[in-house]
């Protein structure tokens, strides 16, 4: 079976997602918030996915984690590689609770997850197919470095494209610098305040 | 390479063992086979087939059990599947089992199903099992009686719809060779 390896940032842990891991996953993918992945799924449907995401590291060897709070261990969403039958190219995907939105952690998750394909992984690049009118990920995607590939082919027409940097573009870019940034910017209680002080 | 925790377990003419990636392409040609899947449901498309092969990876991983692949003591291509299934929205663990074309007609999902609960009887502790059969479905039932089991009532399953449930004898019921030969 595949080892899925564990990813630690500042403030989240990134592992295997394990059964007692579902019921946010559940309350995300049942509910309106889950509208531009294929939902709202019925209990059924939102458990037989979440299957197949376990399913899906066993299968490719690389899949999406289960996002953990450092401190609480609570989950957060997930990240990581997706690329299920009828995917033209490896995906980098996210999804957040909704109650943890807003705090840069499917930054910070996709970020790192991204780091973990193109430097343990070898990956050559990635993209991430968007519904349009998911505007939360288009942002996202942007402050990866994702341009969209008008060329590339899209899961069934519906999403729109976005090609991540090739590890080599990324490395010592304008755009790695503003992830940095940002990252550091949701560390402290009053965002920078205790990065400037202490530099 | 082994994607699951599933045992491997003989009986006299098969094996049951985890799936592999080589039982995807037989299973997806088994599910765009609307005539022999409809019974079975779970898939319709390719990309539909993967996502059920992926699934039962990680119900097998969640559960401990899961679809085994029945693969004839030759190893050459895999016969069926054959497991206990219990995604959420189920009524209860349930004894399940598909044969594919040309491996029809020779009591092999019978002999495969024997096998499977009395794995599920003996190494998990179930006390009792049934199996989901669509309304018309008549080698399945016919299967399912075979194996002892009950007509019990008639429920809406939460993708399949309208569905039968049959309720197979306890471990107490079953003779050593887990069979209902002392009932016969």
């Amino acid at each position: 079976m595949t080892d899925i390896p564990v990813i630690e940032t500042r403030r989240l842990i990134l592992s295997a997602p394990r059964p007692e891991d579902y019921p946010k996953f559940k309350a995300t993918f049942t509910s309106y918030r889950a509208r531009f992945m294929g939902g709202p799924l019925n209990d059924y449907e939102a458990w037989m996915l979440y299957a197949a995401e376990i399913g899906h590291w066993q299968i490719r060897g690389f899949g999406m984690w289960m996002i953990h709070d450092r401190e609480t261990g609570a989950t957060c969403g997930m990240a990581g590689g997706w690329q299920p039958a009828k995917w033209p190219e490896r995906e980098i995907a996210w999804v957040i609770w909704p109650e943890v939105a807003g705090r840069g952690i499917a930054l910070e998750a996709t970020h790192a997850a991204r780091t973990h394909f193109y430097q343990e992984m070898g990956w050559p690049g990635a993209v991430s197919y968007l519904d349009p009118k998911n505007y939360d990920s288009i942002r996202l995607a942007e402050r990866l470095g994702c341009t969209r590939d008008p060329e590339a082919a899209s899961v069934d027409g519906h999403d729109v494209v976005y090609r991540h940097p090739s590890p080599e573009k990324l490395r010592n870019s304008q755009t790695a610098d503003a992830i940095e940034l940002e990252l550091q910017s949701f560390r402290g209680p009053i965002f920078g305040q205790r990065e400037e002080a202490t530099a | 390479m082994s994607l699951t925790p599933a045992p491997v377990l003989e009986a006299a003419r098969l094996r049951l063992r985890g799936p592999e990636m080589r039982d995807f392409e037989p299973l997806a040609e088994f599910f765009a086979d609307p005539e022999r899947a409809w019974g079975f449901g779970g898939a319709e498309t390719r990309p539909d087939a993967w996502r059920w092969f992926a699934s039962n990876i990680g119900h097998w991983h969640i559960h401990g059990y899961g679809y085994f692949t029945i693969e004839m003591t030759d190893r050459a291509r895999p016969a069926g599947l054959c497991g206990i299934w219990n995604p959420e929205g189920w009524p209860e663990p349930e004894l399940g089992w598909l044969v594919f074309a040309p491996f029809e007609g020779r009591g092999i999902a019978y002999e495969a199903a024997l096998r499977a609960r009395a794995w599920a009887y003996e190494a998990l502790g179930f006390t009792t099992l049934t199996s989901n059969i669509l309304p018309g479905n008549a080698r399945s039932v016919a299967l399912a009686e075979r194996l002892g089991a009950r007509y019990e009532r008639t429920y809406r399953n939460v993708t399949l719809g309208e569905d039968m449930l049959y309720r197979h004898p306890g471990p107490a019921e079953l003779d050593a060779d887990g069979g209902m030969e002392a009932y016969a």
